[in-house]
């Protein structure tokens, strides 16, 4: 597992890679508090795991980010975790995007 | 957000009766739930809904509104009325095929209910515990015959038709989804986590002074039975093993005066104490006191909250060889010793494993435990008022496009 932070202008972006569960969704938390924009893009590009413990993390950051007038958009899902957000119907919770840049993009917009 | 959910609610002894109390104690804290309003079955003379008097800041009020009775043919129409007159945000219905009746008349109309309250233009959404396709009707005391099951089967197939008129449908086991998206082409059911009771602290594993106790937990005389058990405990205990069975709960609704025959049927056997209904506050003992716990069950109808809590105090557990818990132990990272249902010697030798291995409870204890950890109802809870948004938002863009001609706007 890997967590890879960066700023793109006003947005703050979360990369994350391997698995994606109980045992990272504590450090995913932590970031949030840590982050000071409520403009967050996590891409999923190299997660090929990802179980309830995550999806309630990033739930819990979209919530956070929405409460403070921004919001949480995820982006470059694999086949395995966009069926899992398709089977919790979580795909319709979120924004989701093909690429980060697309989802910085939609902060702009 | 106001909130009614239909469901048992204790001390209401109807199935499902804990999830909702663990469910809806979260769901109050959630702040942009403004108000939780159970609409509840009427209890027996002599018991009452506790009153919403000690509020705390920051949880929302709850009323209590008993509207429906277990086994009546008119609940549909009252829960209807009731959440017309309340008018909430929206209905949750906590349930599973049986919760409105044993008899087959009384269980297919309490389930009409869902469908005609989003009728009545309330966004619905439905927590079903079983799936009609997976349950063992001859085991849960259904389908005496073939010709009678598969007439069920039938009408189990209209009611989850009429279910999934629902908003938005969920289940607690991913293989559900897929028969439901299969069989009804359904787009709308989805996958939501059990969730784990309590935030309990990190468990004892060492046993209690005195006998080692096997404990079994639930509602029991359906597809729970406890003669197996009982002929197991009689085993174990032939072959010198210092041992108390604790038989923890009461009778299925279905099967009143169950629990008395099995004890009478053993009363001549030492070490087995029933004890009747566990109250919330002593549920932490039973479990903690207890180096095995037991399922002793001829089918499932769902995921088991009983497990969860199992693996909450770090126990150790025996579950029979049955499709869904299995798949559940797997995908939520559970372990337990298993047994071949209706077979005491299988029971007793899967007892024995435990019993004599201290270090393999202990283990199984912790697995369980960390499995149990993974999601808090509290984050399920959050997830349920996503959907109960998104649901919202889509009902509110419904009604301010005009309904196609002669049926329901799309989903």
């Amino acid at each position: 597992m890997a967590l890879i932070t960066r700023g793109s202008g006003s947005v703050a972006v979360l990369e994350i890679a391997g698995r994606f569960d109980a045992h990272v969704a504590p450090d995913v938390l932590a970031w949030y508090k840590q982050t000071p924009s409520s403009a967050v893009v996590v891409n999923l590009a190299g997660v090929n795991f990802i179980d309830s413990s995550a999806l309630a993390a990033l739930a819990g950051g979209m919530k956070r980010c929405r409460q403070r007038g921004g919001d949480l958009k995820l982006c470059g899902l694999q086949q395995p975790v966009r069926i899992i957000f398709e089977l919790t119907r979580m795909e319709r919770a979120f924004d989701i995007f093909a690429t980060e840049a697309e989802a910085v993009a939609s902060f702009t917009i | 957000m106001r909130i009614a959910i239909v469901t048992p609610y204790p001390p209401s002894a109807g199935s499902l009766n804990e999830y909702a109390f663990h469910f809806i104690r979260f769901l109050r804290q959630k702040p942009e739930v403004r108000e939780v309003i159970i609409l509840a079955d009427e209890l027996p003379p002599g018991q009452a809904y506790p009153a919403d008097t000690e509020r705390q800041p920051g949880v929302a009020p709850l009323r209590i509104v008993p509207c429906w009775r277990f086994g009546a043919l008119t609940n549909s129409l009252r829960i209807v009325r009731a959440a017309r007159d309340l008018a909430p945000d929206i209905v949750l219905f906590n349930i599973q095929f049986a919760s409105f009746g044993s008899a087959k008349p009384a269980a297919a109309l309490g389930l009409l209910a869902p469908a005609l309250i989003r009728l009545a233009g309330i966004p619905v959404i439905v927590l079903l515990h079983n799936i009609m396709e997976t349950v063992d009707l001859k085991s849960a005391g259904f389908g005496a015959n073939p010709l009678a099951e598969r007439i069920i089967r039938a009408f189990g197939s209209i009611t989850t038709r009429l279910l999934l008129r629902a908003d938005l449908l969920a289940v607690t086991i991913p293989r559900y989804v897929e028969i439901l998206e299969a069989k009804y082409g359904a787009m709308h059911v989805l996958l939501a986590p059990h969730g784990s009771f309590d935030e309990a602290p990190p468990p004892s594993f060492e046993p209690p002074p005195g006998p080692l106790q096997i404990m079994t937990f639930g509602k029991f005389g359906t597809y729970k039975k406890i003669e197996p058990l009982v002929a197991a405990f009689r085993q174990l205990t032939a072959a010198g093993r210092d041992l108390e069975l604790v038989i923890a709960g009461t009778d299925s609704p279905n099967a009143p005066g169950y629990l008395e025959g099995v004890r009478q049927s053993c009363a001549d056997l030492p070490g087995v104490r029933f004890t009747g209904y566990v109250a919330e506050e002593d549920v932490p003992r039973i479990f903690g006191d207890a180096s095995v716990v037991v399922f002793p069950y001829t089918s499932t109808t769902g995921s088991s909250g009983v497990l969860h809590q199992a693996g909450n105090y770090g126990r150790s557990v025996v579950l029979p060889r049955l499709g869904d818990l299995a798949e559940l132990i797997a995908e939520e990272g559970y372990t337990g010793e298993f047994f071949e249902p209706d077979d005491p010697q299988s029971l007793a030798d899967a007892l024995a494993r435990l019993l004599d291995d201290p270090a393999l409870r202990r283990s199984m204890g912790t697995q369980n435990y960390l499995a149990a950890c993974g999601l808090p109802m509290t984050e399920v809870v959050e997830w349920y008022l996503l959907h109960a948004q998104n649901v919202l938002k889509t009902s509110a863009a419904r009604r301010q496009v005009p309904a196609s001609p002669g049926g329901m706007a799309p989903r």
